[in-house]
């Protein structure tokens, strides 16, 4: 079993490519890989807590809790999500908060890294 | 050096490809990239297709394009996020996105 890294740095909004990251970490998991995930620039918005499930529109709180219960580590940047208005208090319970070196850690330790480019 | 790349948008991202160089490259379509393996300008197959033999396209990504497998050029394998998973971990050291 192997240690797979990934960032992301696309929004739930305009792109597919968070929702490709969260179902590649869950899949990677599942296979008994151990996974990380970071989130930086407009990926940071999944982060937070208490995000409404409507209808056909993109919710990823859901898998988020079903990734950290699978033991995915996952960490948001603290700048990037502050900077959008997120405040720690209201992320979910589980998600890291840190800098870029939590990320450059990760990557040291890892024996594939994808990053996953924003919008 | 053996380089996943994973092409994530349908447009021109040839010489990109071009300039990598690569032990093994493998071209794995997610995404609207998924109408690399699919479509035709012209009549013509995506030109990606001609810049390795290692071609792969994500099945539930073709799906939800109203794609099959009978749709997918020859050349290129569909697979699934399961399969990405052991590509990525037996097939290719490094991994890159376009």
């Amino acid at each position: 079993m192997g240690v797979l890294t990934l960032a992301c740095f696309s929004s739930l909004v305009g792109s597919k490519s968070l929702d490709f990251t969260l179902k590649l970490a869950k899949t990677a998991a599942d296979k008994g890989h151990t996974v990380n995930l970071w989130l930086s620039s407009n990926g940071t918005m999944i982060g937070k807590a208490h995000q409404k499930h409507l209808k056909d529109y993109s919710h990823a709180e859901k898998p988020v809790r079903e990734l950290l219960e699978k033991g995915v580590q996952i960490c948001e940047c603290e700048a990037c999500a502050l900077a959008r208005g997120i405040q720690k208090p209201e992320a979910i319970e589980g998600v890291q908060w840190n800098a870029m070196h939590w990320y450059l850690a990760k990557i040291y330790s890892s024996d594939r890294v994808l990053h996953v480019g924003g919008e | 050096m053996k380089l996943g790349v994973f092409v994530n948008d349908y447009k021109s991202t040839v010489e990109t490809v071009e300039r990598l160089t690569a032990e093994k490259l493998g071209l794995i379509f997610i995404q609207n990239g998924v109408f690399h393996a699919a479509l035709k300008e012209n009549g013509k197959p995506s030109p990606l297709l001609d810049k390795t033999g290692n071609l792969y396209a994500l099945s539930e990504d073709l799906a939800t394009r109203g794609l099959t497998a009978a749709d997918v050029d020859s050349r290129v394998k569909v697979v699934t996020y399961s399969d990405v998973v052991d590509l990525i971990f037996n097939d290719y050291e490094k991994l890159a996105w376009l």
